[in-house]
């Protein structure tokens, strides 16, 4: 059988000593630097980012990814003993893990939120595994045309979740893309909008634009908000195991947060946020005990976890196989890859088969680190956010100038990103998100390549787009996503009464 | 009220003005080409003008709703990017592990409560580590200490 012979390659890559004890260091660290509140994922594998290109690609696609998650994971820890999201995706956590806590629960509630993400995160392994490579397969039929319409979605669907308005969004993409045509351009090899900076020859780096944006930006914005550490309460640790009748009621929620996540984590943009919020949803409207939901009941704590590590695992399917970031880490993660010089797409399955089944065993391995290791070390980990804040941004300073220095020992780019810091405060000061300018960063060059190719086919009728039906459907999705956010809500009928 | 408005226009002002820079930058510097075999100007010249379409609709639409803005904190800045400018003046010329030290010490100047004795303390703790991961775990050849 096929299937069992690729994963069979996977073990071979991923259960090799070296790939081990990196994937076990990402997840730790990854672990330990998404319980830091502020600090989120996309943080972590940002600076992480320049150690993972001495390293082999599938090394560092592993540690990066076990870094991801292991942080989708410390998020919640946060939110359970602290009330504070260490990530977006775990606030839902904090709804019935809080009072789980607060009733002197809250070794119950970490042991079942580590029970509920390795079972959500396999649940989503599972599902990469069956639908990848049909949709590599499937992804093969298409032409530039489809390509660039893939992308225009993908892009959409990132800035319509921005907060702050889908067209701000959507400026913030193009922002992206103008930036990533700065450099040589590889069609013709002028260079372009260098502004008399050799330096900018080749390009901004990635790697700049992601620090500055997100690490150097961050800082400046909550360097002196948190002064203080947070965990002044004790917090009882007498019980972990969860009772038996509490047991038998978590599998149902586990199994439909597990599938909820698995579908939003594939569509791109949306993520586990909204996979979490959703899943959290649905469950207190079916359950028959969903109007004590909010009070510390256990199904509040499995389900946004369930589905919050199914949709961090699903989420690598449109990455790998298409080459569609679904969210700004996915683009971190695409960005490392193509540095790397591996083209994500749906050829990466075929042509790197090892990298890609590696990658899925070593989810496997990664989440089972995960569950040997945060039980024994909730303890650690309360402590550690005892520790007064700000001992923590002038390490994550210095860890980003000397990360971007190693690369190329390259002052200019310490410089620059100092600049995409500066720039990412200012856009946070006037309500732009920087997350959307990322994702048109990595995507922009790729964009630019499909459309420039799709053009020369249809000898430069742009009505190519609107002719080819997967690309108008593509296209449909995106205009109809765009619009049912950009419209004011008293303009339809049908939400003006709610 | 009125500086208000008018402070709220500058997000969407900035990105009018970068969008126009990349329109007028692509068409006089860059070969636009035809429909056919575009040139290496106008695929940006293209997203500069829909962003600058965006951001005028922006502006127009901020007229009657302003979004609002947020206080900038300059200590926060100065303290942050002061951090950096450190680290990239005296790497050149003291090596990456003095940069560090006057680094860390720069950059937690942003927080009063943040005495000296924990920020030497801190700032020793990160230099061994940054030697421990950078230069003895991953073996990136860096300037540790020049002269040394």
């Amino acid at each position: 059988m096929e299937l069992l012979s690729n994963l069979a390659l996977g073990f071979a890559t991923a259960a090799t000593v070296y790939n081990l004890t990196y994937c076990f260091v990402g997840v730790f660290l990854g672990t330990f630097i998404g319980v830091l509140p502020g600090v989120g994922p996309l943080a972590a594998v940002a600076m992480l980012l320049p150690v993972s290109f001495y390293l082999p690609p599938e090394t560092a696609l592993v540690m990066l990814a076990g870094v991801y998650y292991g942080a989708e994971y410390g998020g919640s820890i946060a939110s359970i003993l602290l009330n504070i999201p260490g990530t977006p995706s775990a606030s839902v956590t904090c709804l019935d893990g809080y009072p789980m806590a607060r009733d002197g629960r809250a070794g119950v509630a970490l042991f079942s939120t580590a029970i509920a993400s390795f079972f959500g995160a396999i649940f989503g392994v599972v599902v990469m595994v069956l639908l990848s490579p049909a949709l590599a397969e499937f992804a093969l039929l298409f032409g530039p045309a489809e390509y660039f319409a893939v992308m225009v979605l993908g892009l959409v669907a990132a800035s319509v979740v921005s907060t702050s308005g889908a067209l701000r969004g959507v400026m913030m993409v193009c922002l992206g893309i103008l930036l990533g045509t700065v450099g040589v351009d590889i069609n013709s090899g002028e260079t372009r909008f260098v502004v008399g900076m050799p330096e900018l020859r080749d390009g901004v780096s990635l790697v700049v634009v992601a620090m500055g944006l997100f690490g150097i930006s961050e800082v400046m914005v909550s360097a002196r908000g948190a002064t203080r550490s947070y965990a002044t309460e004790r917090i009882s640790m007498s019980k972990f195991l969860p009772t038996r009748a509490e047991w038998l009621r978590s599998v149902g929620p586990a199994i439909r947060g597990s599938a909820v996540g698995s579908f939003f984590g594939t569509l791109p943009g949306t993520g586990q946020t909204v996979a979490s919020f959703v899943g959290y949803a649905l469950e207190k409207r079916i359950s028959p005990r969903g109007d004590k939901f909010g009070t510390g009941q256990i199904e509040g704590v499995v389900v946004p976890e369930a589905a919050n590590n199914a949709a961090a695992q699903t989420a690598f399917i449109p990455t790998l196989t298409l080459g569609i970031p679904g969210s700004t880490t996915m683009a971190l993660m695409l960005g490392a890859l193509m540095i790397h010089g591996i083209t994500p797409g749906p050829r990466l399955i075929s042509e790197h088969p090892e990298l890609f089944w590696g990658l899925i065993v070593s989810f496997l391995f990664g989440n089972l680190f995960l569950l040997i290791l945060n039980i024994p070390l909730i303890g650690l980990w309360v402590r550690l956010l005892r520790v007064p804040h700000y001992y923590l941004y002038p390490t994550v300073v210095v860890l980003i100038c000397v990360g971007v220095y190693s690369i190329d020992n390259s002052i200019f780019d310490i410089w620059m990103t100092l600049a995409f810091g500066v720039l990412g405060y200012v856009l946070r000061l006037f309500r732009f998100e920087p997350a959307p300018l990322l994702i048109g960063f990595v995507l922009g060059p790729m964009m630019e390549e499909f459309f420039r190719r799709a053009m020369l086919l249809s000898r430069g009728d742009p009505m190519v787009f609107l002719e080819r039906p997967g690309s108008a459907a593509l296209l449909g999705i995106a205009l109809v996503l765009l619009l049912a956010t950009a419209i004011p809500r008293r303009f339809l009928p049908w939400a003006r009464s709610a | 009220m009125h500086r208000d408005r008018l402070i709220s226009q500058v997000g969407p002002a900035l990105m009018l003005l970068v969008g126009l820079a990349f329109v007028v930058g692509s068409i006089t510097t860059l070969e636009l080409g035809s429909a056919r075999r575009m040139g290496p100007g106008a695929f940006p010249a293209l997203v500069g003008g829909l962003l600058s379409v965006l951001a005028l609709v922006t502006l127009i639409r901020n007229v009657r709703q302003p979004m609002g803005w947020d206080q900038p904190d300059p200590i926060s800045v100065l303290a942050v990017a002061g951090g950096v400018i450190a680290f990239a003046f005296l790497t050149p010329l003291l090596g990456v592990l003095p940069a560090v030290v006057v680094s860390v010490l720069t950059t937690s100047s942003a927080v009063p409560q943040f005495r000296w004795p924990g920020r030497i303390a801190l700032a020793v703790c990160v230099s061994v580590a940054v030697w421990l991961v950078f230069v003895k775990g991953l073996g990136i050849p860096l300037t540790t200490i020049r002269g040394l």
